[in-house]
C-alpha cells in the first residue's frame, strides 16, 4: 500500500488533480483511496456519481455508533472514497477534526478491510495546525505532493508547506515527493518553480497546463481524464500518475 | 441525566491508572499536563511514595506549548532528566490538553528515544476514561516494548503462572500481593511474573515463558490478551477468594493444558432470584470472584454491577455493566444487600444492608485502613 499526501495553496487544483489521478490509478488496476481531508468535504465530488457521502465529522456528530460503510462509498472506477469534514463552520476544532476522522477511518478497519494500493489525502491548504500535518505523519502517507503555480502567493504556501515538513524531520513523517506545476501561465512561472524545488532538494514531479478544458469538466460535473481523455491535457495527468506512482511501486 | 454522577464520587482517571501500572517497573513516566493530573494521582490515587521511589513526573504543559505547538521544551526537559536520573525506560502519559490539540506522541518519543537512547513509548490516555483502561493500556504498552521471545529448552516442571492486574488501585493492601504469591504457590503453581509490583520487570519480561496468565483484575486484561496473541499464553480472569480457590486452581490448571482462555464470571450461576439478592458492585473479576464465594457459602443469590470501561468481555450472565448514578440506583432497586465500596451509601435502597468494601480507586485513601487483604475476606453479616 502506498500513501499520498497532496497540499497547496487553497484553489490551486488539488481536489481536481488527486481526483483525476485516483481515476488513472484505478484504471491502471489498482485498488485506490481517496479521502478528502478538508472541512468543506469537496474533494470527491467528481467521483461519486450523484451518490451523497456523509463525511465521518458528520456521523460522529450524531454520536451513535456506525460503520465503514456509512462513510465510505464506491465511486467513479471502483475509486473508494471518503470524506473527512469537519466542526460546524465557525465553531470547534477543524484540525483536530481531521485527526479524529482519520483515526475513525483506521479504527473502522478502511486499511485492513479494502486492503487499497493507493490512498490518497487530498489535504485543506496549508499546514495551518497539528490537525493538517497529520496526513504527513507516520503511518499515514509516505510521500507528501505540493500542487502550486508561478504565482507569488501559491509559491509562497508552498514553500511554507515544504518547511513545515523539512521542520519534521527525526520525526518519521513523509518524505516531499516533489513539487507539482499547475501553470497560471504567469511570467517566469517553470523557473520559480524549478528554484522552489531546488531550495529544498527536490524535483517538479510534472507540469499541468492552463486550459479551459478543466472548467469544461467543471461544468459537466466530470474529471477531465473522463470527459476529454484523449486530449492533450490528459496526456498530462497521465504522465503525472506516472510520475507519481511509477509502476515498480504500484504492487507495493 | 443518564451518566451523571451528582452523590457519588467517579472513579480513579485513566492517566493515574496509567501512572499506577508503570510505577514500579524502573522507568520515568511522565504526565504531559499542567498539573491536574500530576496532583489527583499524587494526592488520592499513590499511595507507595513512602514505600519505594519511582520517577514520575509531570510536564508542566503550559498554555503557550500548547497554542505554539512547542514540543521541544517537552523534549528538551525529558532528555535533560532521563540524562541525570538513568531511567530503564520512559513513557509519556497524555492527557486531555495534548489530547484536544492532536500532539504526535509517537513523533516525540520517536525523538526522546533518538536523543536519549532509550526505549521511549506513549500510553495514549487522554483523561477521559477510567482507571481501568489506562493502566489497562500501560500495562499492554510496556509489554509490547519489553516482553522478550522465550528461551528454548524448558524443562518440564510446574505450571508457571502470570500474574496481570496488579495495582494499588485495587489491592492497595501489599499484604493481597504476598498472599498471592503464597496461594500459587501452595497451590502448586510457579508464581512467574506479576503485573506490575512486588516483582523485578526482568521477571516480567520472561513472561512469555509461563503457561497461564491469571488476571486477577480488568487493568490486566489488555496485557493478558497481548502474551496470548503474540506468544500463546492463555489467561484465566478469576481471582483466588477464600471459598472458591480450588475451583480458581482447577480452572487455571485447565485453561494452561487446553490453551483456551476463559472468565471464571462466564461460568458462574449466581442463583436465579435478583430480589433480595446480594449485589455486588465494582471490579468486575474481584466482584465476580467474591460474589462466587459468598453463593457458594451461603447459597445467597448474588448479582454484580460493574461501573467500569473495558470490561464487557469480563461480564458473565448474572453481571450487568452499569453507567451513571441513575443506572446503578435502578439496578440496586430491589437488592436485599449491597457490596461495595463505602461511598456508594446514596445509591443503596432503603431497607438494603450496605457491606462496605472500600476501593482505593473509588474512594481513594479515606477508607485506605480498612481495605482487606482480598484473598482473605469473608464479608460479615452475610
Amino acid at each position: 500500500m502506498i500513501k499520498l499526501a497532496f497540499y497547496g495553496k487553497g484553489g490551486i487544483g488539488k481536489s481536481t488533480l488527486v481526483s483525476n489521478l485516483a481515476l488513472l490509478l484505478a484504471e491502471r488496476g489498482l485498488r485506490v483511496v481517496q479521502i478528502g481531508c478538508d472541512p468543506k468535504a469537496d474533494s470527491t465530488r467528481f467521483l461519486r456519481e450523484g451518490k451523497s457521502l456523509p463525511t465521518v465529522m458528520d456521523k460522529i456528530r450524531e454520536r451513535v455508533p456506525f460503520a465503514l460503510s456509512d462513510v465510505l462509498i464506491r465511486g467513479r472506477e471502483g475509486v473508494l472514497l471518503a470524506e473527512a469534514g469537519g466542526p460546524l463552520p465557525g465553531r470547534g476544532c477543524a484540525g483536530r477534526g481531521i485527526i479524529t476522522a482519520l483515526e475513525k477511518l483506521e479504527e473502522l478497519g478502511l486499511y485492513e478491510t479494502c486492503r487499497p494500493d493507493v490512498v490518497l489525502y487530498d489535504v485543506l491548504g496549508d499546514v495551518v495546525c497539528g490537525g493538517f500535518a497529520m496526513p504527513m505523519r507516520s503511518s499515514y502517507a509516505e510521500r507528501v505532493y505540493i500542487l502550486t503555480s508561478g504565482e507569488a502567493m501559491s509559491v509562497y504556501a508552498a514553500a511554507n508547506i515544504a518547511m513545515a515538513l523539512k521542520s519534521f524531520e527525526g520525526r518519521g513523517y513523509a518524505d516531499l515527493g516533489g513539487f507539482i506545476l499547475n501553470r497560471r501561465d504567469v511570467p517566469r512561472e517553470e523557473e520559480r518553480v524549478r528554484d522552489l524545488a531546488a531550495d529544498f532538494g527536490a524535483e517538479v514531479t510534472g507540469a499541468l497546463s492552463r486550459s479551459p478544458k478543466y472548467q469544461e469538466a467543471e461544468e459537466a460535473g466530470l474529471p477531465l481524464v473522463l470527459l476529454a481523455p484523449e486530449s492533450p491535457e490528459a496526456g498530462e495527468l497521465s504522465a503525472l500518475a506516472d510520475a507519481i506512482l511509477p509502476p515498480e511501486e504500484r504492487k507495493g | 441525566m443518564r451518566q451523571a454522577y451528582i452523590q457519588t464520587p467517579c472513579y480513579t482517571g485513566d492517566v493515574s491508572g496509567a501512572c499506577s501500572a508503570l510505577y514500579e517497573l524502573g522507568g520515568m513516566t511522565v504526565m504531559h499536563d499542567p498539573s491536574g493530573c500530576n496532583s489527583t494521582y499524587n494526592t488520592h490515587d499513590e499511595i507507595r511514595w513512602y514505600d519505594r521511589e519511582s520517577l514520575i513526573f509531570l510536564s508542566g504543559l503550559t498554555d503557550l506549548d500548547v497554542i505554539l505547538g512547542d514540543d521541544e521544551r517537552l523534549i528538551g526537559d525529558v532528555c535533560r532528566a532521563a540524562e541525570a536520573l538513568h531511567p530503564a525506560f520512559i513513557a509519556l502519559v497524555n492527557s486531555p490538553l495534548p489530547w484536544l490539540n492532536g500532539t504526535d506522541f509517537d513523533a516525540v518519543c520517536r525523538l526522546i528515544g533518538e536523543r536519549t537512547s532509550l526505549p521511549a513509548f506513549h500510553v495514549p490516555t487522554n483523561g477521559m476514561h477510567d482507571y481501568v483502561r489506562g493502566a489497562g493500556l500501560a500495562l499492554e504498552t510496556w509489554a509490547r516494548h519489553f516482553v522478550k521471545e522465550p528461551r528454548a529448552g524448558r524443562e518440564k516442571g510446574k505450571i508457571r503462572a502470570n500474574l496481570m492486574g496488579l495495582t494499588p488501585l485495587d489491592f492497595a493492601l501489599r499484604d493481597t500481593v504476598s498472599s498471592l504469591r503464597s496461594l500459587l504457590s501452595e497451590a502448586g503453581f510457579e508464581p512467574w511474573s506479576f503485573w506490575a509490583m512486588d516483582d523485578d520487570p526482568e521477571n516480567l519480561k520472561r513472561a512469555s515463558e509461563a503457561d497461564v496468565s491469571l488476571v486477577v483484575s480488568a487493568a490486566g486484561l489488555r496485557a493478558a490478551r497481548f502474551l496470548e496473541r503474540t506468544f500463546g499464553v492463555p489467561y484465566l480472569a478469576a481471582f483466588p477468594a477464600m471459598g472458591i480457590r480450588d475451583r480458581v486452581w482447577s480452572l487455571l490448571e485447565e485453561t494452561a493444558s487446553s490453551g483456551k482462555s476463559r472468565s471464571l464470571s462466564h461460568a458462574l450461576d449466581l442463583g436465579k432470584e435478583e430480589e433480595g439478592a446480594l449485589f455486588l458492585v465494582g471490579e468486575p473479576v474481584t466482584m465476580g470472584s467474591l460474589a462466587a464465594a459468598v453463593h457458594a457459602r451461603t447459597g445467597r443469590p448474588c448479582r454484580v454491577l460493574v461501573p467500569l470501561e473495558e470490561t464487557e468481555t469480563l461480564l458473565g450472565p448474572c453481571f450487568t455493566r452499569v453507567s451513571g448514578e441513575e443506572e446503578i440506583r435502578r439496578a440496586l432497586k430491589g437488592a436485599g444487600a449491597v457490596l461495595a465500596d463505602p461511598m456508594y451509601r446514596p445509591l443503596v435502597p432503603e431497607g438494603a444492608d450496605l457491606v462496605p468494601l472500600p476501593h482505593l480507586a473509588y474512594s481513594g485513601r479515606i477508607f485506605l485502613k480498612e481495605i482487606p487483604d482480598l484473598t482473605a475476606f469473608v464479608p460479615e453479616g452475610l
